[in-house]
């Protein structure tokens, strides 16, 4: 009969093989975004864009680099920040 | 040899003891995993979608200049280009008209970028982004290029034609010369680039004006001077530095948004609950375990190692389930747990291949912020009802 401890090293080492997999994996897949680095890098010089597109929902989330720092507020009186991505990003540093 | 022997033995008692008490372990290994996986998911997310940011937009436009007017941005005048000749270092100054076009049919907001991309750094490769068709000439009207969502909604229409609303509701149309490759989706998905022309044409912008200015300096050590002058030179605009565009991207996914404190405050109340349920004291049954391992002749050393030992099984398991779980959330699911937050009502999204950087730095965050407030909330109880005499602990019992 297998000791505990045994079996503690036989789930260690399982966890590890797959911990060790996911690492492999994760620089596989970084290699793969870097060979495509030179086309992301000419859409941001020839078109001169500002911003990441991760939400689309509101401008302030869409352009957070170039968006009025009041944004989520100013469109009308009483406009509270109703978009929920809005609560994914922090607030931009004032400049 | 004879240390490792009596370690692996107090090992096997150990991991008797948890295996005896396993519903109550089980759970607390649950919430315990719960809890790193919430926080490492989150800051694998952040990390990836801020190290892509730093990556890509070190290419976005040196300075960009736009008109303010009662707290708002508002279009600003080409004549303000020609003000700035004045300032000696700017090499070259690119006028913009960009905004949002809200689809009503599919709820989607697209991006329209109107520019003259031969001016710009890089605009004679743009061909080299798309995935099909060309780039159309500078200045000529009534062709877009189209980013992969867009793309898909003209197809889904069945149309050729891209087909947009102007203000007073009339009907442009524009021939699809090209689409952007997978590769930029990160940055174009929603992204429809035509003529500056045709962008004034659907905005319905005075050819006098723009939405912002690209300006490009000869020195790029000089922007933050270049940008000081203009905001000197030009009261009335906001000046935007390529710095501080990427300075805003170091911040702007972190642990001081809302659901990024959530996330925090969730994982340290479920912190403090472990480890105040540890440190309120032993129950009865373990204090007469240890007192009847005292009486059969265990050391304190032992009784701790013991204790110590359960711990760090308990809370360096949960660690590692924990952040590997959170690797596969992110990375192989797209972190879908997170994705109603981050998109939000977005009808368009980029499809988030986020690929982490394991960065070690952050797993020894992550592990000193769980696994040892947990093996300090454990040992200490177990030392204090050890010292006590074995006797008087039976007997308290």
């Amino acid at each position: 009969m297998m000791r505990p401890a045994h079996i503690l090293l036989l789930v260690l080492i399982v966890l590890l093989a797959a911990d060790g997999f996911l690492l492999l994996s994760s620089a596989h897949r970084r290699a793969r975004w870097r060979e495509q680095d030179r086309l992301r890098a000419i859409a941001v010089s020839g078109l001169g864009l500002t911003d990441l597109c991760v939400a689309t929902e509101a401008r302030y989330t869409r352009h957070p680099a170039v968006t009025d720092l009041v944004a989520p507020f100013m469109d009308h009186p009483g406009a509270m920040d109703h978009f929920p991505s809005g609560s994914f990003w922090a607030p931009p540093p004032r400049p | 040899m004879r240390t490792l022997a009596r370690q692996i033995n107090i090992l096997d008692y150990a991991l008797s003891s948890l295996w005896r008490r396993r519903l109550k372990n089980a759970s607390v290994l649950v919430v315990f995993t719960a809890v790193i996986f919430l926080v490492a998911s989150f800051q694998m997310v952040t990390d990836a979608l801020t190290g892509t940011a730093q990556e890509v937009l070190v290419n976005a436009p040196q300075i960009t200049l736009q008109r303010m007017s009662a707290g708002r941005q508002v279009n600003i005048p080409l004549a303000y280009a020609g003000k700035l000749g004045a300032i000696y270092g700017i090499s070259n100054i690119v006028p913009r008209v960009w905004g949002y076009y809200f689809d009503e049919l599919t709820g989607a907001n697209l991006t329209i970028m109107g520019l003259d991309t031969s001016r710009m750094p890089m605009g004679d490769q743009l061909r080299l982004t798309l995935a099909e068709g060309t780039f159309p000439a500078a200045g000529s009207r009534g062709s877009v290029v189209l980013g992969q969502a867009v793309r898909d909604m003209v197809r889904a229409r069945g149309s050729q034609l891209l087909s947009l609303f102007r203000n007073d509701l009339s009907m442009a149309s524009y021939q699809v010369a090209g689409v952007f490759s997978r590769a930029t989706d990160i940055l174009t998905r929603d992204l429809v680039v035509m003529s500056i022309a045709d962008a004034r044409d659907l905005f319905r912008i005075p050819p006098g004006q723009a939405t912002d200015l690209c300006i490009y300096v000869a020195n790029p050590t000089e922007i933050g001077t270049i940008a000081r002058k203009i905001a000197d030179l030009l009261p009335d605009t906001r000046v935007v530095t390529r710095p501080q565009i990427l300075k805003t991207y170091r911040v702007v996914f972190g642990w001081r948004s809302g659901f990024g404190s959530i996330c925090l405050l969730t994982a340290l109340t479920a912190f403090v609950i472990l480890a105040w349920d540890k440190a309120s004291g032993l129950s009865l049954e373990e204090k007469r375990e240890i007192a009847i391992l005292k009486v059969l002749g265990w050391q304190t050393a032992d009784i701790l190692a013991v204790r110590f030992w359960e711990s760090l099984l308990v809370s360096g398991l949960a660690f590692l389930l924990g952040v590997t779980l959170a690797y596969v959330h992110v990375v192989f699911l797209d972190g879908v747990l997170f994705r109603p937050v981050m998109v939000g009502w977005s009808v368009i999204f980029p499809p988030f291949h986020l690929a982490p950087a394991m960065n070690a730095q952050v797993f020894f965050l992550i592990f000193c912020l769980s696994v040892l407030p947990y093996l300090a909330a454990t040992v200490i109880p177990a030392w204090h009802t050890a010292t006590v005499r074995a006797d008087s602990a039976l007997s308290g019992a």
